[in-house]
């Protein structure tokens, strides 16, 4: 693998799914297309995908998520121990199917390191592997079988671990846990890192996680216990003024830097998204920095995330091409 | 005697192609294939659905199910000239979204927030219907305020606003109007505030109306003894998860109505029969029959549809079973 060039560009996970594959999820839903059919429209999606990362200059890829209705769904799918309930209302007109601990969670298939093998061998360069917490795997769904939400918390760490090792063996050397719940119960924070200590066990391939729904203040600098090398940020949708806290207390890891806003259609400029790679650079050390978009890109259309992505790449190459001038 | 009822929100789809009609109409007028007509229609149908669902499950005192409402606060501030409605923000600990509402100006009183709602839900319903607001605090706290500069002023005109409100809701036959009042929970230093916005609510309470404070996302340690000196008629806990409210209720005779929230909403199990009865005699050491009702913790919600409906049958079935018992002894 080449090296990662400075500011390595990448995304948080979830691109938006092109219309033959939304179409073909519905029927498939229905049983009026097979299995197999669905899986050769998610096989050529996420092709489409990778390419089109390639394309435009994407440092560190990723599969896209073609296969997953959301990050916690698809787990409670592919693990067992789970059922999926009906609709829950999230906001607005959005529902999702919450899923249920309905017994032992133990893993069943190896869905995440087959998809991560599938997307590597497209592309010469590194592809994250993607697993969804167990903190925030126990706090969106129900629990009708363990005792309590740690019990419940701990014995998902076990079975995330075994996925990342999987993926560690399957040659990922990049494995993002993502923890977007554990802003919201900072007393809990202590039990996500001690979960997030029993997936990193052992690893050596980097990990990092992604945390978002801005409300940092709360576990800052807590967060920095998360035992993984990068934690990546919603920032340009937050209030947060993290770079008055990084002056208390120094950020210790890698940061993501969510640079773009994923819940609005509004495309950002060049030199909007240099500014904020600018503001960060200002506490950050040039090699701590990997920069992306906010969050997943899948709840914008097809062509906005497109956009987004490229303009997060441009603005990356000149904040290079700056500091290379600038150090002359 | 013992009364079933709920608190503030319903589902507002399930499984079936009959019970997705609102999503079905939200999506077909952001497509432009129905009008603004027709969402009106498809509310009024699942406010109908809904209440006969409660009805159906043996729910004794229901509500509209807030079909109309996206939020706690934005429903509500939506319809008041000086507030700005912005980005998403978790509401508590829960995954659900609310905008904040902003207040840019002085906030003028509408002519009205949830009569009409009510007016209907009270025509469709064979049982009492319940109306719904936010408290004042929760309204202020949860919003942003560039215009007042004082919490206390903030929450004070939205106490108006609500006076207002309660006393045409009186007006137009509601027996019962319901505040609730999450926040203060969560920031108990503000009570002294508290206390003061309330007086000002209740200073418009017309007499035999009852009203009810519901208080739920957290427990009323430390502020408990004067919440129930407030002057409401009925207050309301959640006596499902939080273990903490049950030792404030041991600690001697209730002063209020009480509306105990024995069923978790937040969570898919299902309540043993023996957990709902052994919760029953409990509160009756307390509270006496007539002054107590039972209900979920939180709106529904947070449930599937169907769960929702499942639970509260069984909760009726439970108490049904409970009294009769107690009627032969």
């Amino acid at each position: 693998m080449t090296p990662l060039p400075l500011f390595p560009t990448t995304s948080v996970g979830s691109f938006p799914k092109p219309d033959y594959l939304k179409k073909a999820r519905t029927q498939a839903n229905r049983g009026e297309i097979s299995e197999k059919k669905l899986r050769e429209l998610e096989e050529r999606a996420t092709r489409e995908w990778i390419h089109f990362q390639e394309e435009i200059g994407i440092d560190l890829l990723v599969d896209g998520e073609m296969y997953r209705g959301d990050m916690v769904t698809y787990f409670a799918e592919t693990l067992k121990g789970f059922e999926i309930s009906g609709f829950v209302r999230s906001y607005g007109n959005r529902y999702y199917k919450k899923p249920i601990v309905v017994d032992e969670v133990r893993r069943a298939k190896r869905d995440t390191v087959e998809w991560y093998q599938f997307a590597q061998a497209l592309t010469k360069k590194p592809v994250k592997g993607m697993l969804t917490g167990p903190y925030t795997l126990m706090d969106w769904s129900f629990n009708e079988y363990y005792k309590d939400r740690r019990e419940l918390t701990l014995a998902l760490a076990e079975v995330i671990h075994e996925e990342a090792a999987d993926l560690e063996k399957a040659g990922a050397q990049f494995i993002q846990i993502d923890e977007p719940a554990v802003s919201v119960r900072p007393e809990e924070l202590p039990l996500a890192c001690e979960a997030m200590g029993i997936v990193t066990r052992g690893i050596k391939a980097k990990t990092l996680t992604h945390i978002c729904y801005g409300d940092f203040e709360k576990i800052y600098p807590g967060m920095l216990d998360l035992p993984v090398d990068q934690i990546d940020l919603e920032l340009s949708n937050s209030n947060f003024n993290l770079y008055e806290m990084i002056k208390k207390h120094p950020f210790t890891k890698e940061i993501g830097l969510g640079v773009v806003d994923v819940h609005s259609h509004k495309l950002e400029t060049k030199d909007e998204v240099k500014k904020r790679i600018e503001q960060a650079l200002r506490v950050f050390k040039p090699e701590q920095i990997y920069v992306d978009p906010d969050c997943g890109l899948k709840t914008r259309e097809v062509q906005e995330a497109k956009d987004k992505l490229r303009v997060v790449v441009e603005a990356v190459k000149e904040v290079r091409k700056e500091l290379v001038s600038a150090a002359r | 005697m013992l009364k079933v009822t709920v608190v503030s929100h319903y589902p507002k789809i399930g499984d079936t192609h009959e019970k997705q009609l609102l999503r079905r109409t939200i999506a077909q007028l952001d497509r432009k294939e129905a009008d603004l007509a027709q969402l009106e229609r498809a509310k009024d149908e699942v406010t109908r659905q809904v209440i006969e669902e409660q009805i159906e499950a043996g729910v004794e005192v229901v509500t509209d199910g807030q079909i109309r409402w996206d939020d706690p606060l934005t429903y509500l501030a939506g319809k008041i000239k000086g507030f700005r409605l912005t980005g998403l923000l978790r509401y508590f600990d829960t995954n659900t979204f609310y905008r904040q509402p902003v207040c840019e100006g002085e906030l003028a009183p509408p002519p009205s927030l949830v009569v009409k709602d009510f007016q209907f839900a009270n025509t469709i319903s064979s049982v009492p219907v319940k109306a719904l607001l936010t408290g004042p605090y929760t309204l202020a706290k949860l919003s942003q305020d560039k215009h007042y500069g004082d919490l206390e002023k903030f929450a004070t005109q939205w106490a108006t606003i609500l006076g207002e409100e309660t006393k045409r809701l009186a007006k137009v036959g509601a027996g019962i109007v319901q505040f609730d009042e999450p926040a203060i929970l969560r920031f108990k230093k503000d009570l002294p505030v508290f206390k003061r916005v309330w007086a000002k609510l209740a200073s418009f309470f017309p007499d035999h109306l009852e009203t009810v404070l519901f208080l739920n996302f957290g427990n009323l340690e430390g502020i408990y003894s004067e919440l129930l000196e407030l002057p409401v008629t009925t207050v309301g806990f959640d006596l499902a998860t939080e273990p903490a409210n049950w030792k404030l209720l041991r600690k001697g005779s209730f002063p209020k109505k009480l509306i105990a929230g024995i069923v978790d909403a937040r969570n898919t199990k299902m309540e043993t029969e023996e957990e709902i009865q052994e919760k029953l005699e409990k509160l009756l050491a307390s509270v006496p029959a007539e002054d107590l009702s039972v209900s979920p913790n939180y709106g529904l919600e947070f449930l599937p549809r169907e769960t929702a409906q499942k639970k509260l049958a069984h909760l009726s079935k439970v108490v049904r079973e409970f009294r009769e018992a107690k009627v032969k002894a």
